[in-house]
């Protein structure tokens, strides 16, 4: 390669100077492919000029990062290649990476990237023949895919309406309720915190704005008395319980269904200890927009209060452990997976015509990482400078790299709690990226996140019969 | 075209005159730069047309800053092929600009952004092209304080022309000499404003800063805030603070920025990016000392950024123009009026306490 991608300049560029010829990246691994490479090599077998190899000891090395970068410096396609299932030279790295490569083909296609340019494949070191065949696939995938599009919004272009939300399965709780709700919160906070407990109780306060409510850190009495409940109960009090924002001390925190999601998550992580907290599940009637709409992460919610808290308040009273009601709150199909059906059934071009005109408003104000209680890290990967993975620059491509890197970090550990669509000041509907990957997570390991404090993690793991469909034949 | 400026001058103009007048400063090759909507998000953005512009317009969710002080700068562009490195200045695309329909808290705001960045080439280039065409505001917001702050809904700093919304119609009145020069082309087919026009405006003007229901800050202020830099209170708001830099992008006189290389050793360019004393690494030693350690240092580090430090050395005026929008996106509900009362209410305490 020459110098890097930048110096050979964006890919209209080059096609005014010569025609398309597509730049394929290939990351491939030292053991297998590479040596497949090789064989090509040494046996004469012709194959596309057009791929740019970077040499990897192990596919479960590959990061998504690697491919982003090579997206963002003007590649039109990328190949990740390794050893066959059982033939890796670490045992299961490529296992590992299979699981990892997936998700982020799923997230290359959804936002709109075209899924022809992103391929993985398994070339052994004896087969020349199998590399030369699979390059020449992918150059004409990449080729017929075309130059990749650019990251600027084009000028007057017709902007991508998503459907609008069908109206909420159940109606607001009454103000006597959560009122009720509120009253019965202060007097398990009164208890906990006089009997020493805990020395923080994390609740909701009142906004000074109209009809919100804000984080409380109530540490006595006389601040638990301003705890308060009701539907605009937004935050996700999690982000205080892990990373740089952790409240020291034994915590008490009030947890709607969502974010109880986020603290099982956490302790799955190993980032907080059970014993330091006392969990109050609330039964949720389901948070509400500033015009009274019922947020979209709540239709298919019922509220109920998750399994592991140690207490359940409602408008009833204060319940020991976790405990159900008679009637649940009625549910519907969940509103952002009708948004994701709708653009999946748009072309690519105009998925990414939705994705980029989102990403250019982006300010990387990074709101949406500082609510969310699973982006934990004491150092973010958009700080790290050697290399500088994503661009620091606030753009159209340091801010594609960052959203979709975000949402892969997320894959298989975000609690679908949406706070960070929310806070998000330039409305980003990050819900639908995240919720994507949750569910080609679910589909293809059934794992859902959330749910089980002892699961393995499912992009640390695998298992040999993972479907592979998408690997190159 | 010489322009007499004369400030007791007024015209009285319909929305049509208005688009008109857009539409003639759009063809004539300017950038005009007003709220739009998109999506239900209001924000700043160059209009195509006239008929564009949006009346009445929401209140955009960020200041118009980025056109005067873009997110993103390139400074100069490097290239090094082993022997002498090439420098390349980047071409900057300069044209007239008018910004326009802006609240005069973020009119005031790019006045507070002269103070740090009006010596800056390329932002004094970009200012010396622009033209600021307020528009009073005909309503308060329940996160507006601009009257705290030394402002008004009808204030003309910062402003060029001023736009009074006024029974359906609009007053307009020139500020400045510049102001008289971008309504020169089109000014002859308005109506001159009457006496009363502007009296019926003014008693509704009267009405929005009422409604805004805010006292200005107490005398002393800064000094105050300096006295309680150790005060317990900013430790018990500010550990709520989460850390992202919402408040300082979205504000209109937040200015602080990063400066990055991006590329390789062969090539590539050097960057002024937007930054926030609101991040960890803003303030990171490469030692890992970091003389602000938690995120209530931060919080208190920009709080009295805008309350007391510039204050202190700009004449008592505070940097905060009032806008409200960092009230209004705070993720964890953090006030910056409520902090500052709270603060200004606690006891001296010494100085190296606290957060």
């Amino acid at each position: 390669m020459n110098g890097t991608l930048l110096e050979i300049g964006p890919p209209a560029a080059r096609e005014e100077r010569s025609g398309f010829e597509p730049v394929v990246v290939a990351i491939v691994c030292n053991w297998c492919t590479y040596a497949g490479a090789d064989m090509a090599g040494t046996t004469r077998r012709a194959y596309p000029p057009n791929v740019r190899l970077l040499r990897v000891p192990c596919t479960g090395r590959v990061s998504p990062l690697q491919v982003l970068k090579a997206f963002e410096q003007g590649a039109d396609g990328v190949l990740v290649s390794g050893c066959h299932p059982g033939d890796c030279h670490y045992v299961h790295g490529n296992l590992v990476a299979r699981r990892r490569l997936a998700i982020l083909r799923a997230l290359l296609d959804f936002v709109g990237l075209d899924a022809r340019r992103f391929h993985v494949s398994w070339v052994s070191a004896s087969e020349g023949v199998r590399w030369a065949r699979v390059v020449e696939t992918v150059t004409r995938a990449v080729r017929e895919a075309g130059p990749l599009d650019a990251w600027s919004p084009r000028d007057g272009e017709e902007p991508v309406r998503l459907p609008e939300p069908p109206p909420a399965p159940s109606p607001p709780a009454s103000p006597e309720e959560q009122e009720a709700v509120g009253r019965n919160l202060r007097s398990l906070a009164a208890s906990l915190l006089g009997e020493g407990r805990v020395t923080v109780f994390l609740g909701y306060g009142e906004a000074t704005l109209p009809g919100r409510a804000v984080p409380l850190l109530a540490t006595d009495l006389a601040e638990a008395s301003a705890l308060v409940w009701n539907d605009r109960c937004h935050s996700n009090l999690a982000v205080y319980l892990a990373g740089p924002n952790r409240v020291p001390g034994k915590v008490a925190v009030v947890l709607k269904a969502c974010d109880a999601r986020a603290v099982i998550g956490l302790q799955q992580e190993g980032q907080l200890r059970r014993e330091d907290l006392v969990l109050v599940g609330v039964r949720c009637p389901g948070v509400r927009e500033e015009d009274g709409r019922l947020a979209l992460k709540c239709h298919a919610c019922d509220g109920e209060v998750a399994a592991g808290c140690d207490f359940t308040v409602s408008a009833d009273g204060v319940e020991t452990g976790a405990a159900r009601s008679a009637a649940p709150r009625a549910v519907a199909p969940d509103p952002r997976d009708a948004a994701i059906a709708f653009l999946e059934g748009l072309p690519p071009a105009r998925r990414w015509a939705f994705w980029r005109e989102q990403f250019d408003r982006c300010l990387r104000c990074y709101a949406c990482r500082a609510v969310c209680p699973l982006c934990y890290c004491g150092t973010c990967i958009s700080e790290h400078h050697r290399p500088q993975w994503i661009p620091a620059s606030i753009g159209p491509r340091g801010n594609a790299s960052w959203n979709a890197i975000r949402a892969y970090h997320l894959a298989g550990r975000c609690a679908g709690c949406d706070e960070c669509t929310r806070a998000c000041p330039a409305r980003l509907r990050l819900d639908l990226l995240n919720r994507r990957l949750a569910l080609e997570v679910e589909r293809r390991f059934g794992y859902r996140a959330g749910e089980d404090p002892s699961a393995a993690p499912p992009l640390a793991a695998f298992r040999p019969e993972d479907p592979q469909e998408f690997v190159h034949a | 075209m010489s322009t007499a400026f004369d400030r007791n001058g007024s015209w009285s103009l319909d929305a049509a005159d208005l688009r008109a007048w857009i539409g003639g400063l759009v063809g004539s090759g300017a950038r005009v730069v007003a709220p739009a909507e998109r999506e239900g998000l209001w924000t700043f953005r160059p209009l195509r047309s006239g008929e564009e512009l949006a009346l009445p317009a929401g209140f955009p969710a960020w200041s118009p800053k980025e056109f005067l002080f873009p997110r993103t700068e390139t400074l100069f562009r490097y290239e090094s092929s082993g022997g002498e490195p090439g420098l390349e200045d980047p071409v900057r695309e300069d044209v007239p600009q008018v910004l326009f329909g802006l609240a005069p808290c973020d009119a005031a705001g790019l006045v507070r952004l002269d103070a740090v960045l009006g010596a800056d080439p390329a932002y004094a280039s970009r200012r010396a092209l622009t033209t600021v065409v307020t528009l009073a505001c005909d309503a308060a917001r329940p996160e507006c304080f601009c009257t705290t702050v030394g402002g008004s809904p009808h204030g003309e700093e910062g402003g060029d022309l001023l736009l009074v919304p006024s029974d359906g119609a609009f007053l307009l009145r020139p500020l400045t000499r510049k102001g008289t020069e971008l309504a020169a082309g089109a000014s002859a087919s308005w109506a001159p404003a009457t006496a009363e026009a502007w009296e019926r405006a003014r008693a509704r003007l009267r009405e929005v800063a009422e409604a805004v229901g805010r006292s200005p800050l107490a005398h002393g202020f800064a000094e105050g805030l300096e006295r309680r830099f150790g005060s317990r209170a900013w430790q018990q708001v500010g550990r709520r603070c989460l850390g992202c830099s919402i408040c300082t992008y979205v504000c209109p006189s937040c200015s602080c920025f990063d400066i990055q290389d991006e590329g390789s050793p062969g090539c590539g360019r050097r960057c002024r990016i937007w930054d926030s004393c609101t991040f960890g690494l803003f303030t990171l030693h490469a030692s890992g000392h970091n003389p602000r350690p938690n995120q209530a240092a931060r919080y208190r580090q920009r709080v009295l950024h805008k309350f007391s430090s510039y204050p202190l050395e700009h004449g008592g005026v505070p940097m905060c123009v009032g806008c409200g929008r960092c009230v209004r996106l705070c993720p964890a509900g953090l006030d910056v009026r409520e902090t500052v009362e709270r603060v200004l209410a606690e006891g001296k305490e010494p100085r190296h306490a606290g957060p």
